[in-house]
């Protein structure tokens, strides 16, 4: 293995280790609504709304099936699982699509009605579970169409639109821990720059992409 | 080989406790039993607060609340004795006190006083000498920081000044007061007034655990608190009922102050230190209960739940990462 192989392969184990610790704290975030709780962390400022049962479906609906999202897509982007495995690659996609469209992205529409922050949060979290059926949609019929390259691209789109689970709350712990703003002020910016910055980023990648 | 390695730092990192990265742990807000909503009110009497002007009382300008700062007396060790927050916030050790003479019936005095959290009988006599009343009374002697009181009122003068002396060997033995006559009344328009900043007491940590009299009394109250804004003058939870709205965008050192004023309307004598150095600084805060909890209105009481809620919230998750 000659020394540019091993920088590739360090730099990868390292995006993983990344994106695996920050999957890890997110599962130690819904572990906090196991077993159900309508008392539990960030429900605890959604009283009023929690009184209503399709909220309740929808709140854990949401939480329970986003962290198979967040956990299934890690996999797919690897070159490894999707030449040698591609059954595990299909398997994983299949209910990656299936999770998302029938239950995480309109769970999250719904929650998104609700959301704190008055309407301009409210617009950012609806808008963002629609471009997330929408782009997981299109991944899905563009490999039905064994269009690949469109499927990647829209792949792409998708994962980065489910990261903003992550990148949302980085993103509320840096101005916490920086600029300390007010909690209502930090979430109005993270609910509109958690997902955009990804949209940005993937947007970027696709190009870079299409120039090699 | 060395990947494997890699992978086990991981997968070791990984398991390792990353729980305080969510939340965090120390979740607790200072919330004392004596302010809260849902337990019943103690079955033992509060003492009278003002005893009714009695007709054949001889002084009746004697009776009621003398209120006022308790300093350390001995000149001498003021600095060494003080504490210190960051951003030039210091405190001489002084707390608001409240002396009520209850009862004077010849010669003979009884009363309580209050001061941070504490609530104490006293009696003894009091002698005229031309135009001066001089009390000597003392306190039981079965708390720690029991003590006598001298002091002496100039006949129609609402001044009253004297000196306190402990019976114990306790880390300030000797107190002065110079105290003016109030009338407590609950008045839910009472608002903050901008005369002492509410300030992060976690720098003054060190000192308080040295303190071994005030931890041993009231705990170890040092906990680090969020500076508060000028908010905590807009907001009055004790005649307007909160919301979601209301609430949602303020920072912990807020919502503790706005739910705390509500506590400092009903005479609350603060335990917790900073709480109370904020507190006596208002001109208008007088201590005359450590216990207030059946004096909420129902609007307080809904206000104290939501802030409660906000801020136990903020306390956990404000800073961590997460949604909250």
């Amino acid at each position: 293995m000659n020394t540019r192989h091993y920088y590739q392969w360090g730099g990868k184990v390292l995006l993983y280790g990344v994106l695996f610790f920050f999957i890890y704290l997110m599962v130690l975030i819904t572990i906090q609504y196991i077993p159900i709780d309508y008392e539990a962390a960030f429900l605890a400022l959604k009283q009023d709304e929690i009184q209503l049962t399709h909220y309740r479906v929808a709140f854990f609906t949401h939480v329970y099936s986003s962290i198979f999202v967040l956990l299934l897509g890690a996999f797919q982007f690897s070159g490894i699982i999707r030449r040698h495995y591609s059954l595990i690659h299909k398997a994983f996609g299949k209910a990656y699509v299936a999770l998302i469209l029938l239950f995480a992205a309109p769970s999250g529409l719904i929650m998104g009605y609700y959301g704190n922050g008055g309407f301009y949060a409210q617009a950012a979290f609806c808008l963002l579970s629609a471009l997330w059926f929408l782009f997981t949609l299109k991944a899905f019929l563009a490999i039905r169409a064994r269009r690949i390259q469109v499927h990647q691209n829209f792949m792409i789109l998708s994962y980065a639109l489910t990261l903003s689970a992550i990148s949302l709350r980085l993103f509320k712990w840096l101005i916490a821990n920086t600029l300390a703003l007010p909690p209502m002020d930090t979430y109005k910016i993270v609910v509109w720059l958690g997902w955009i910055f990804n949209l940005a980023v993937a947007l970027l990648l696709i190009k870079a992409k299409q120039r090699v | 080989m060395k990947h494997h390695i890699f992978y086990l730092l991981i997968a070791a990192f990984c398991t390792a406790s990353c729980d305080n990265l969510i939340r965090n742990p120390q979740g607790a807000v200072v919330d004392e039993r004596d302010t809260m909503t849902s337990a019943p009110p103690e079955t033992v009497p509060q003492q009278q607060e003002e005893t009714a002007m009695n007709d054949s009382d001889p002084h009746p300008d004697l009776i009621g609340f003398w209120v006022g700062y308790f300093l350390n007396a001995a000149d001498d060790d003021y600095y060494e004795k003080s504490v210190y927050g960051d951003e030039g916030l210091s405190w001489g050790r002084e707390n608001k006190i409240n002396i009520s003479i209850d009862e004077i019936h010849q010669g003979r005095v009884k009363g309580h006083s209050v001061v941070a959290g504490n609530n104490r009988p006293f009696a003894g006599t009091m002698t005229q000498e031309g135009n001066q009343f001089i009390f000597e009374v003392a306190e039981p002697g079965d708390d720690r920081y029991d003590g006598r009181f001298s002091f002496h009122i100039q006949k129609n003068d609402d001044k009253l000044t004297g000196t306190w002396n402990a019976y114990k060997k306790i880390d300030i033995p000797t107190r002065k007061y110079e105290l003016q006559k109030k009338r407590f009344q609950y008045d839910p328009e009472l608002m903050l007034e901008p005369s002492r900043r509410y300030g992060d007491w976690g720098k003054a940590k060190k000192t308080a655990i040295e303190d071994e009299e005030e931890r041993e009394a009231f705990g170890d109250f040092y906990v680090q608190f969020e500076a508060a804004t000028d908010k905590v003058y807009e907001v009055n939870a004790s005649t307007t009922l909160l919301t979601k709205k209301d609430v949602e965008n303020l920072k912990k050192g807020d919502l503790l102050i706005i739910r705390n004023t509500i506590y400092a309307r009903h005479g609350y004598s603060f335990k917790n230190r900073p709480l109370r150095v904020f507190f006596d600084a208002q001109p208008w805060y007088i201590p005359v209960h450590t216990d207030i909890r059946s004096d909420f209105t129902e609007l307080e009481k809904k206000n104290i739940e939501l802030l409660l809620r906000y801020e136990k919230n903020a306390k956990v998750y404000y800073d961590t990462f997460g949604r909250g």
